[in-house]
């Protein structure tokens, strides 16, 4: 009996029904019934997505679902992976999101922004820089309006269903179909909170130009592909594409890639991520940044190997570029962001990267000739899809959590949630662990796959291989290294440490609801980091269902992961079980030499003898961050501007300094603002066409008739 | 064998936890007579171990469970490592997952605990320490890497016992070019690593120039006496896992108790030698300054990858 | 000489070669890096006397004695010169302190380096589909002369200093000799000679340029030359 049919149907059954339950549910019962539903949706992915895992195979044509070409679906391991993923992620942001809707938390509790009386228990920062705090413009949404709202509640399950569906997609016109209705969905829902913050509007404006861009350029590609293929089925896509002439395939490709890997969030077309994710509700940053961006992992792999069938080299060096860029150029980024969800954003782009490096290696390693390799190269990219799917939803939800607790997402103006939140920060530290892939995090499985795929690439024959692949190599190192800075920074100055602020010093431990949305992701992680030779013969049949190679990449091995072909093998279960014995044995054997049981004792902190530091003495995000933005002040390039007021007629006085540094997005600068001034150029100097004439405009009309006639009379 | 094989692993992490110690005092009485003092003898790390652990457990007032769980990460990860390494024995029970990038990782492990109980105390000195000390770390990341990449190419495999048994197996390796060049990169890595001359200079107090022990000033006690341990144990593992890369000869391949303790013995006497050579190099060196580091180690990528492609297109696939 | 030996001679030589290029890039002190030269000239003329040894041509070993004098004896030598000129011509209390050194280069070191690095995976990109035609120990190693070759330019481009310059100038031409040893077991001796009188000379022109730079500027930066289109 075929699972993945019914499961498919309850999907879209749950997203329909949590639609109208947030649509139409009293306010007070509103977030449970569409979580509930959402979660159950997830669910129900998650089912589908393991039976296709597990080798069943499903194809279905609804003709009267959609006039002209009907719903078309067809699951295989392939999309049965993504499924699942997302799936799963929805479950746990769904359970998450319930208790982020609920009332409460530290900035609806009642305390207006003139209470500073907490600032001095807090540890005695200035109390007057909080004055200017913008708790209240921060905060996750009160009232009717934000994320409790009836559209942002009734779209949530929209945007979730939408998201499992796209791989499941079996024809242009659905996946088309469900892709936009997936960018929409979001979109709405990144506009939720679109009153308390004037931000989220510019936020929104661009994340709609460029997934619509993305969106028309995959149209574009799509069609002219499937006008070739003679179909418009992945099917017929599939047979077609063999005959196609070389052109026709690259120019398909890359114009399908660049909107994927614009949806995944690669550098250069990463412009809306930092801006949409941050701005988001929390709950859907999550949802986006661990569940949205791999269906564009999924389509560069669906057309890319599966329709397409593999290509030229050159597609997958491009690929291998973009990866390659994005993840150093994501993770300085983030090593400059001091906006703790900025700093998740640009760490998406960075694990993107990552994966889309694999991939690419994949299609240059299979382009060449070999096989297992490919296999290898995909099936860590993959797992990459999924490590990063469970750790950065646990990140977004904790820093949502942080968010919802003290209105802050200032990392500088953070610290000291340790004590006041100490389930999150550990949940969070976990997420952390994952992501600065050292073991026994699950985020190092993943990334010591793809360096193993990597490291043995250099027998593929071919000058690009031998060159690419050292470089990679240290691409991948140095954004592993960079991304253990981040996360220090992110952990040891958000979490740890005295509040830097009044906010910080407010903070109460998150409503249950939202604990254990994070708690399931955490149990995804361990499970992960621990176990994930588990996963090995799913990864192989999604490999194989990409057709990249029907060799096994990992050999069987219940508890740690074997390569196939080579003698490495990795035990994270005991790599992490000789840690924690060792931790053990080495806190034992320190007692040992005491005469007598002392008990641990606190005493003031020495600090050079400098005296209790207050909190503003603690290093900062900015400060922290700043050596690595000296050592890398060429490819950052940050505006620095030190504004000097001397006292009235004193050369020597000085009234006030004012310092003032912001690292740009550099790429933005140079890429995206002459194209923008570009574009509004032309459009003042259209603005002359247009006189206010209707005759005028009228002429216009029928010199545009005239002129299409006489094109045509030409043409004939 | 596997009962040796037992006793080897024992025996490796015993005697760089037991000789770490000797080998920082060793290092310090090299230095210590080359510039013309007497020195304290090579037991006093030891002696200062022992006057440290039976101190009383203090905690600064504010830090929490990070602060007091670091340095025994820090010393339980360069144990593990210690274990993996194929210092002494090449056939032991854990030698199926005896992988070099695992082992950088958890030695990257020690440092980011070491990092985050930095910024747990909120001192400015914690914050300074850990900001360079990530700082470096991520700079030397990439270079590590790469030699890793370098000394696997022979190989055909990132699993150390097999990297050295291949070694021994075909002792021409050891002076091709690549390999030469990859140590070379290793070396200036361990050396940033490690927190030693020219990166760092473990034997200052200064505020602008400490790296590591700004990030560690806040300890005292036990701890402090374990954060300590735990550096000296990464320098003598490190410096064995060049020796063991460079020279392996002498690493039991086979499963003998009397080629284990000769294999210990050497082990022993190439960590020392490397121990004296870098002593003596760092009486005639400076530490140079924060931001000259990527420099020095932007130099040492550049062999790191020189040794990659060299191993291509000096010797040619031949050695593969 | 066994096949054995002299690959690995070659190889050693190739790769003190090419890491020489490297180091001229990696230190700033100008007496270090014409000391570098000079190594970088002397296993220059060992590639050269491996080459003439294995195939038995004397000829190339007149040549390699040649260029060993030339290029890690008597090129270094005027460019220590030159060096002393400057530091003793300011005297003790000179007011540039930094002309014995590349205080600022154009590209700063680090991403020098990494330029280098590239530039070296450049050029066996480049050379994959010669060393294919005829792999021999020799044309293997063509990829460390066409990256020296590489290096050398850089350097010519991302350095300030007249006399850093000119050290750029003879690693590239280095470069190009030891390309052409690579290749063609060398160049005829007499045009082997005519090169090297030319590099000479050009060596000659850019000291003097040194030398009337330093008494119209009181430096070697280059920089310091746009001043003259300006007049």
């Amino acid at each position: 009996m075929n699972a993945v049919g019914p499961a498919l149907a309850a999907v879209g059954g749950l997203a329909v029904a949590g639609a109208l339950a947030g649509g139409l549910a009293p306010a007070r019962v509103r977030p449970l019934a569409a979580g509930l539903c959402t979660a159950g949706l997830g669910a129900a992915g998650v089912v589908a997505g393991a039976a296709a895992l597990g080798g069943a195979r499903y194809g279905v044509w609804l003709p009267g679902l959609l006039p002209l070409a009907g719903v078309r679906l067809a699951v295989d391991p392939l999309s049965g992976l993504f499924m699942a993923v997302t799936g799963a992620v929805t479950v746990a942001v769904a359970v998450y999101g319930v208790g982020y809707a609920s009332p409460g938390g530290g900035m609806h509790g009642g305390r207006g922004p003139g209470d500073e009386d907490a600032a001095g228990s807090a540890g005695g920062r200035h109390a007057g820089s909080d004055a200017h705090e913008p708790r209240d413009a921060l905060a996750a949404g009160g009232g009717d309006h934000g994320v409790r709202s009836r559209g942002a509640q009734a779209v949530g399950p929209v945007f979730a269903g939408a998201m499992v569906l796209v791989p499941a997609a079996g024809s242009v016109s659905t996946f088309l179909l469900l892709w936009e209705l997936m960018a929409l969905a979001s979109l709405l829902l990144v506009l939720a909170e679109h009153r308390e913050r004037p931000t989220v509007r510019s936020a929104g404006l661009w994340y709609a130009v460029m997934t619509h861009l993305g969106l028309v350029l995959l149209l574009v590609g799509l069609a002219l592909f499937a006008a070739r293929a003679g179909g418009e089925s992945f099917a017929a896509l599939r047979a077609g594409a063999g005959g196609m002439p070389a052109g026709v395939r690259g120019t398909v490709f890359v114009m399908t890639a660049l909107a994927f890997t614009s949806k995944a969030g690669l550098a250069p077309l990463h412009a809306w991520l930092p801006r949409a994710h941050p701005e988001a509700p929390s709950h859907v940053s999550a949802l986006m940044s661990a569940a949205m961006v791999n269906l564009g992992v999924y389509g560069l792999l669906r057309v890319g190997f599966d329709l397409l069938g593999g290509g030229p080299a050159w597609w997958w060096l491009l690929l291998m570029g973009a990866g390659a860029l994005s993840a150093v150029y994501g993770i300085l980024q983030a090593a400059m962001a001091s906006d703790l969800k900025r700093l998740l954003a640009y760490s998406t782009s960075e694990n993107l990267g990552l994966v889309v490096l694999g991939t690419g290696a994949a299609g240059l390693f299979r382009a060449a000739g070999d096989r297992p390799l490919a296999a290898l190269a995909l099936a860590a990219a993959l797992l990459h899809v999924v490590n990063h799917a469970a750790f950065k939803a646990l990140l977004f939800c904790a820093a949502g959590s942080v968010l919802r607790a003290t209105g802050l997402r200032d990392l500088d103006r953070l610290g000291g949630l340790r004590a006041r939140m100490p389930v999150t920060a550990g949940l969070f530290a976990l997420g952390a662990l994952g992501a600065v892939a050292l073991p026994p995090g699950n985020g190092f499985v993943s990334e010591w796959l793809l360096l193993q795929a990597l490291v043995h690439g250099l027998a593929v024959p071919g000058a690009a291989a031998a060159v690419v692949l050292p470089v990679a190599v240290a691409v991948i190192a140095l954004s592993a290294g960079l991304a253990a800075a981040v996360f220090v920074k992110a952990l040891g100055v958000g979490f740890f440490a005295r509040p830097r602020s009044a906010g910080a010093g407010r903070a109460v431990e998150s409503p249950p609801a939202m604990l254990a949305g994070m708690a399931l992701l955490a149990a995804c992680c361990a499970a992960l980091a621990l176990v994930p030779g588990a996963l090995g013969p799913a990864l192989t049949r999604a490999v194989r269902a990409a057709g990249v190679g029907t060799e096994k990449p990992l050999a069987d091995g219940e508890l740690g992961v074997h390569l196939a072909h080579t003698s490495a093998a990795l035990h994270p279960l005991w790599v992490a079980l000789a840690l924690v014995a060792g931790t053990a044995a080495v806190a034992g054997l320190a007692r040992l030499p005491a005469r007598r049981r002392a008990r641990r004792r606190d005493a003031r902190l020495w600090d050079c003898g400098g005296g209790a530091p207050t909190a503003r003495m603690a290093y900062t995000a900015t400060s922290f961050a700043e050596p690595l933005q000296r050592v890398f002040d060429d490819v950052l390039a940050p505006e620095q501007d030190v504004d000097v007021t001397p006292v009235r007629e004193s050369a020597y006085l000085v009234e006030r300094v004012r310092f003032q540094r912001l690292v740009p997005d550099r790429i933005e600068h140079r890429l995206y603002r002459p194209l923008l001034a570009a574009v509004s150029g032309l459009a003042d100097r259209a603005r002359g066409l247009g006189g206010g004439s209707v005759h005028l405009y009228l002429g216009y009309g029928l010199f545009g008739l005239v002129a299409v006639l006489a094109a045509l009379v030409v043409g004939w | 064998m596997s009962a040796t094989g037992y006793v080897a692993v024992a025996a490796q992490v015993a005697v760089v936890a037991g000789g770490a110690p000797l080998l920082t005092g060793w290092m310090r009485q090299v230095r210590a007579r080359l510039e013309g003092r007497a020195g304290a003898g090579v037991v006093q790390p030891w002696r200062d171990a022992r006057k440290l652990l039976r101190k009383e457990p203090v905690s600064p007032t504010g830090t929490g469970p990070a602060f007091r769980l670091a340095p025994l990460l820090l010393v339980a990860g360069t144990a593990v490592v210690a274990a993996l390494v194929p210092l002494a024995a090449t056939r032991t029970p854990v030698s199926g997952s005896a992988d070099l990038i695992l082992v950088v990782a958890l030695l990257a492990l020690g440092t980011v605990a070491l990092a985050l109980a930095g910024l747990d105390t909120g001192t400015a000195f914690g914050g300074m320490g850990a900001s360079r000390e990530m700082t470096i770390a991520a700079l030397v990341e990439p270079t590590i890497l790469l030699a890793v990449f370098a000394v696997s190419i022979p190989a055909g495999s990132t699993n150390l016992p097999a990297i050295v048994a291949g070694t021994i197996d075909h002792p021409a390796r050891t002076a091709s070019p690549a390999e030469l060049l990859a140590v070379a990169a290793l070396v200036v890595a361990v050396l940033a690593e490690t927190g030693r001359i020219p990166v760092d200079n473990p034997a200052t107090h200064l505020e602008l120039t400490m790296v590591h022990e700004a990030m560690v000033l806040e300890y005292a006690g036990p701890d402090l006496a374990l954060v300590e341990l735990g550096s000296q144990m990464r320098l003598a593992v490190l410096l064995g896992l060049v020796a063991t890369l460079a020279a392996p000869w002498g690493v039991a391949t086979g499963g003998s108790p009397a080629l284990l303790a000769l294999a210990l013995a050497l082990l022993v006497a190439k960590v020392a030698v490397l121990g004296t050579a870098l002593a003596a190099a760092e009486v005639f060196r400076a530490k140079v300054r924060l931001f000259k580091v990527p420099e020095l180690l932007a130099g040492s990528f550049v062999l790191a990858l020189l040794a990659v492609v060299g191993s291509y297109f000096l010797t040619g696939e031949a050695g593969r | 000489m066994s096949h054995g030996v002299y690959a690995q001679l070659l190889d050693l030589a190739c790769g003190v070669f090419l890491l020489c290029a490297v180091v001229v890039l990696w230190r700033r002190e100008l007496a270090v890096v014409v000391r570098v030269l000079a190594v970088q000239g002397a296993a220059l003329a060992a590639i050269a006397a491996v080459l003439g040894g294995h195939e038995r041509r004397w000829g190339l070993l007149v040549v390699a004695a040649g260029v060993g004098v030339l290029r890690a004896g008597v090129l270094p030598y005027l460019l220590r010169r030159a060096l002393d000129v400057g530091a003793v011509g300011g005297g003790p209390y000179r007011e540039d302190v930094s002309e014995g050194r590349e205080t600022r280069p154009v590209v700063n070191v680090a991403a020098s380096l990494v330029v280098a690095a590239l530039l070296v995976l450049l050029a066996y990109a480049v050379a994959r589909p010669l060393v294919a035609l005829d792999p021999t120990p020799a044309t293997r190693a063509l990829p460390v002369g066409l990256s020296v070759v590489l290096i050398g330019f850089f350097a010519l481009v991302a350095r300030r200093r007249a006399l850093a310059q000119v050290v750029g100038f003879l690693v590239l031409d280095n470069g190009i000799t030891a390309t052409a040893f690579l290749a063609a077991s060398g160049v005829p001796p007499i045009v082997e000679l005519g090169v090297s009188f030319d590099v000479l000379l050009a060596v000659l022109v850019l000291y003097v340029l040194t030398a009337r730079m330093r008494a119209a500027f009181g430096g070697t930066d280059l920089d310091d030359l746009r001043e003259l289109s300006d007049r």
